[in-house]
């Protein structure tokens, strides 16, 4: 179409354009690509996802000593700042690429493209993707992977489900961890899988304890590892 | 720690710039936008970030009108659509969103509600 054709509002008008733009389409659009480039490479990724300082690190710790024999396993681990956690992940044998996001609350599937990169993913089986500890971000920008673990430890108190619910909505497995210290911070771990089931009915709920690996093989059967 | 309502408001402010000055435009008086009610932003706080962030650009001054669009979801089990349900958590009087369908004991699945949609700006050429 010629130029002079277009209709155009005169100087001083007031213009209504629909311009319909999805803000949040971009990164859907990259976790989709991140998820064929993982898919293509046989590579099963997790989301680990939960509050700070619920134990993501150690369930991710003690899931790599279960499970490296059966598979070759690599890790991202998204935090604000510091390489702490990803040297503790590092330590079982696991490749690590940690990702300073600097001041943002979550990673996002670019930052997720750009450590994949990092990755030989063609000699990797099973890829952990540790979020920055946040109840609230991490859910709002899928990354691309299959499957999604959210953990949850008693030290947060009794209502970390009802006061986060929004974020059990879309995880296969969640961990309630720390369960030793359940009776010391009075929480019953049973409330909390009873309000993990309301939101999310097909999820599966674990009890564990990061530190001695009690029910971490729970988690791994119900990722279907 | 900043939340995502910063990089969201940002991407916001970032299309409207490219829109308007591809119209030529020399003010923007009005962005119109739809949240959905299952994302994770903050109608509030986008406009809080959008008066900051919108400072010495043709956006400065403009009105930000945020919708919240409510979400659906659908049962497979028996056909419902409709709203995400709600259910008592084990906090008295207090409700959390639920997966489980409101008609029957089938678990649905989100079909609507995550966007965030520019959807008109309204500009002085």
């Amino acid at each position: 179409m010629a130029d002079s054709e277009v209709v155009r509002a005169g100087e001083g008008e007031v213009y209504d354009v629909e311009l319909d733009e999805n803000i949040l389409k971009a990164n859907r659009e990259l976790a989709e690509e991140n998820q064929n480039l993982l898919k293509k490479n046989n590579v099963v990724a997790v989301d680990v996802m939960g509050s700070i300082g619920a134990g993501k690190t150690s369930l991710i710790e003690r899931l790599a000593d279960q499970l490296s024999k059966r598979y070759r396993i690599a890790a991202l681990k998204g935090d604000l700042t510091t390489t702490i956690d990803a040297e503790m992940i590092r330590r079982h044998g696991v490749e690590v690429v940690p990702i300073n996001t600097g001041k943002e609350c979550h990673l996002d599937a670019n930052l997720v493209r750009k450590a994949l990169k990092r990755l030989p993913l063609n000699k990797i089986d099973l890829l952990f993707i540790e979020n920055v500890g946040n109840l609230i971000c991490p859910a709002e920008f899928p990354l691309g992977s299959e499957k999604r673990l959210v953990v949850i430890s008693v030290t947060e108190g009794p209502y970390m489900v009802v006061k986060h619910p929004f974020i059990f909505l879309d995880a296969e497995v969640v961990a309630i961890n720390k369960i030793d210290l359940a009776s010391a911070m009075g929480v019953e771990i049973k409330n909390l899988r009873a309000d993990v089931k309301k939101v999310n009915p097909k999820s599966e709920v674990v009890f564990t304890n990061g530190r001695t690996g009690e029910g971490v093989n729970r988690i791994a059967e119900a990722l279907g590892l | 720690m900043e939340m995502h309502e910063v990089s969201i408001t940002t991407q916001i402010v970032e299309s409207v710039k490219t829109e308007a000055t591809e119209q030529k435009a020399r003010k923007v008086l009005e962005v119109y936008l739809q949240i959905g009610c299952l994302t994770f932003l903050n109608p509030e706080q986008v406009k809080f970030w959008y008066e900051i962030l919108t400072k010495d650009t043709i956006l400065e001054g403009s009105r930000l009108v945020a919708e919240e669009v409510r979400g659906s979801v659908h049962c497979s089990a028996c056909g419902y659509s409709g709203g995400l349900g709600q259910v008592d958590s084990s906090l008295p009087h207090m409700l959390m969103p639920t997966l489980q369908c409101p008609e029957c004991n089938g678990v649905v699945k989100v079909v609507d509600g995550r966007d965030c949609v520019v959807k008109r700006i309204k500009m002085l050429i």
